[in-house]
């Protein structure tokens, strides 16, 4: 089945009503995860944005047509752990455990829990969405911002020009773990994330999976929700986010980027870089450079 | 008579036969001492194939927690032990199995919580969280833990209670004291324990539904009188598991508290854990001395039995209540602070601090609290806290 046949004929399990800000890109792919995963899944979804929009429930009503549960921010991969291994246990399979978390959840607070499953090899797809920040609860900092980017926790003055330190690289973290599959992903690439959450799914029957999947906030970044795709492309065009996957340890870049637009093109419309000078960008872009050639480095 | 073998075993041992007779289908653990060897020896079990539990070594005591939390969801009956600094990590999800109302057995090795470092002895991890929505029993011998395992289960999972418990035993005086211990056969288990299925919560697609929804406060409000209704109906269903264990298995503990020598007595002392065995002694001498002394062994903190212990105390001249933790901001011990609450009347009164860090609650302590009974007996109202402090 195409990927576009998939997002066409299979049933959004979303319950109508349900919706963060527009142009969110955290919604699209929550909805497009779903659509591929199906009805016999469980979810687990921390706090965050997702969970703020409303999808673990409200009040006596659920907001997914799958059974989900609000995780805590921290224990995300180590509750699906206790539900895969019953599952496991009852020979149930066929049934998909995912979770989807955002970066705070996964990269700070979450961090341990899914290290930990990761190296157990727990059998689940765990999905970040990685919107560079706590936007649920205001946009504060997380260990996925970039460097220069303002948040409300890493504000820009006339001392500290936003947040001081690169972020950390999770997906290459993830990948160090003996996972069955780790891959990035962008709303702005959707045949790429829509492969990438099968191979994700079909993965976790054999163990642990990863996606890391890039998050446009329209309301934290300060862009028109209208140019979120566009700027989940730039990302990717400026290899300010690269594309790959590794597949039972073996590195692939799954789009290629032979001819990279400039960083400037990729920050022009994002507010949260709007004070960025030449040095500022220049830094971030050292940054990116190390990451390229890090990830050209593990594909040989 | 049900079958058993007889065994000599340390506490933590105790805990993991009682465990494993009750058949848990997932254990998550991370070590810490005194617990430890409840999950080694579980371990083993498992890697013998003795036991068919799924064993998860998870890398904290928070994901511990998180582990059987979620294996709890999904209907499945297990099973975790812990101890103090391992107890104040997993807090989060702790406090959240029980207002999940999931059922399940977590033994502590109870130690003392750091500042000062120490890894010894106390019950300061377990009562600092006795507002967390566990129910929580507290144990005088090895043979209690076992068995408190087992009936622990069964309360637990009881359709009127849906509470999870902890089991407490000292850490040192119990986990790592090797007694005699009656180890009931499997048969006889399966008899006074029967399969777990949960019927109000569900996490399968086959019967999809959102677990704890954000819920506004007019709807919190009544989940938190269902929680407290069901720790009320706990106290009257621990006395008739505690019977109906007796009917299987010969031994009968007593229920929420129990009272030895106290029928004619005009002074009390309260007791909790493994310093009742000493406390009973003491009692002994002090009646064979002529003075009409009794002991309320305290078994239950949560719920906490206020009606048993307000007749218990009930006309005594004084009591006094042995604590080996503290009660910040009270001057006095947690279970002397909730069995003043408890109280009728204004009888002679005061709280015993002792046994902090892994120091004993010997013989002559008990000495001592008898002492200021005798002292104090006639003085109506609290008196100030007595510290079993020793020369070092
Ligand atoms: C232990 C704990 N600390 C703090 C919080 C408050 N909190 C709720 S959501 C959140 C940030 C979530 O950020 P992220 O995972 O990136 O999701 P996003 O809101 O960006 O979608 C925080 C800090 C919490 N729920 N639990
Ligand atoms: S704040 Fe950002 S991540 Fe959150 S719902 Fe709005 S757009 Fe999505
Ligand atoms: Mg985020």
């Amino acid at each position: 089945m195409s990927y576009i046949d998939t997002i066409a004929d299979n049933k959004d399990l979303v319950t109508p009503g349900m919706s963060a800000c527009h142009g969110c890109g955290g919604e699209l792919i929550l909805r497009r995860l779903l659509k591929v995963a199906g009805p016999n899944t469980v979810i687990c979804i921390p706090p965050g944005c997702m969970a703020g929009a409303g999808v673990v429930g409200w009040s006596f009503d659920n907001g997914l047509k799958v059974p989900v549960h609000i995780t805590l921010l921290d224990n995300t991969a180590a509750f699906l752990s206790g539900v895969t291994n019953i599952y496991q246990r009852q020979g149930r399979t066929d049934v998909n455990m995912v979770a989807m978390a955002g970066d705070g959840a996964t990269a700070d607070c979450g961090f341990q829990s899914l290290s930990g499953a990761a190296e157990r090899g727990e059998k689940m797809l765990y999905v970040c969405y990685d919107n560079e920040g706590y936007m649920n609860t205001g946009f504060q900092r997380s260990s996925t911002t970039n460097r220069g980017s303002r948040t409300s926790t890493t504000p820009v003055g006339s001392v500290i020009p936003g947040k001081p330190q690169h972020s950390k690289n999770l997906p290459y973290i993830m990948a160090m773990h003996n996972a069955e599959y780790v891959a990035t992903a962008s709303p702005a690439y959707m045949k790429d994330m829509i492969e990438k959450i099968e191979k994700g799914l079909a993965a976790s029957k054999n163990g642990f999976a990863y996606l890391h999947i890039f998050s446009p906030c329209p309301t934290g970044w300060l862009h028109g929700p209208e140019v979120s795709i566009d700027v989940s492309r730039k990302a990717v065009q400026s290899d300010y986010f690269q594309l790959f996957e590794v597949d039972k340890g073996v590195w692939r870049q799954t789009v290629a980027n032979k001819k990279p637009i400039t960083l400037k093109e990729f920050v022009g419309p994002l507010k949260k870089y709007g004070h960025c000078s030449d040095a500022d960008i220049a830094a971030l872009q050292e940054n990116i450079d190390a990451r390229k050639s890090f990830l050209q480095k593990m594909i040989g | 008579m049900a079958k058993s073998t007889v065994k000599a075993v340390s506490g933590n041992t105790a805990a993991a036969l009682g465990t494993a007779l009750c058949s848990p289908d997932l254990i998550a653990a991370y070590p810490i001492t005194p617990q430890s060897s409840v999950v080694e020896y579980l371990a083993q079990l498992v890697a013998d194939g003795d036991i068919s539990a799924t064993m998860i070594q998870v890398e904290s005591e928070h994901s511990a927690m998180s582990v059987v939390q979620g294996a709890a969801a999904t209907g499945a009956r297990v099973f975790t032990a812990t101890s103090a600094q391992g107890l104040a990590l997993m807090y989060e999800p702790y406090f959240r199995m029980s207002t999940l109302r999931f059922p399940m057995v977590m033994a502590v090795a109870t130690r003392e919580m750091t500042s000062p470092e120490t890894v010894w002895s106390g019950q300061q991890d377990t009562m600092s969280v006795r507002d967390a929505g566990w129910i929580q029993v507290y144990c005088e011998n090895n043979q209690e833990i076992l068995d408190m395992v087992i009936q622990g289960y069964r309360l637990s999972e009881d359709k009127d209670v849906l509470l999870p418990v902890n089991v407490c035993y000292d850490g040192f005086f119990l986990s790592h004291l090797t007694e005699r211990v009656e180890v009931p056969a499997q048969e006889d288990v399966n008899k006074f324990l029967p399969a777990y299925k949960p019927d109000h919560v569900a996490f399968d697609p086959k019967r999809p539904m959102a677990i704890d929804p954000l819920t506004p406060g007019n709807i919190l409000i009544q989940y938190r009188a269902g929680h407290l209704a069901a720790m009320q109906r706990a106290l009257t269903k621990l006395e008739k598991v505690d019977e109906e264990f007796a009917s299987v298995f010969g031994r009968k503990w007593g229920g929420a508290i129990e009272e030895y020598r106290c029928e004619d007595a005009d002074m009390v002392i309260l007791t909790i854990g493994s310093m009742t065995g000493t406390a009973r002694v003491a009692v002994d001498i002090a009646r064979e001395k002529g003075l009409k002394l009794g002991l309320i062994k305290v078994r239950y903190m949560r719920p906490f039995p206020v009606e048993k212990i307000a007749k218990a105390l009930e006309g005594k001249k004084a009591w006094a209540a042995v604590d080996r933790s503290v009660c910040f901001g009270w001057d006095t011990g947690p279970m002397y602070m909730e069995a003043l609450a408890a109280a009728t009347g204004n009888a002679s009164s005061f709280s015993v601090i002792g046994g902090l860090g892994g120091a004993d609650i010997a013989l002559q302590d008990f000495a001592k609290v008898i002492e200021t009974l005798v002292a104090n007996k006639d003085k109506p109202g609290r008196h100030k806290t007595l510290w079993l402090e020793k020369p070092f």
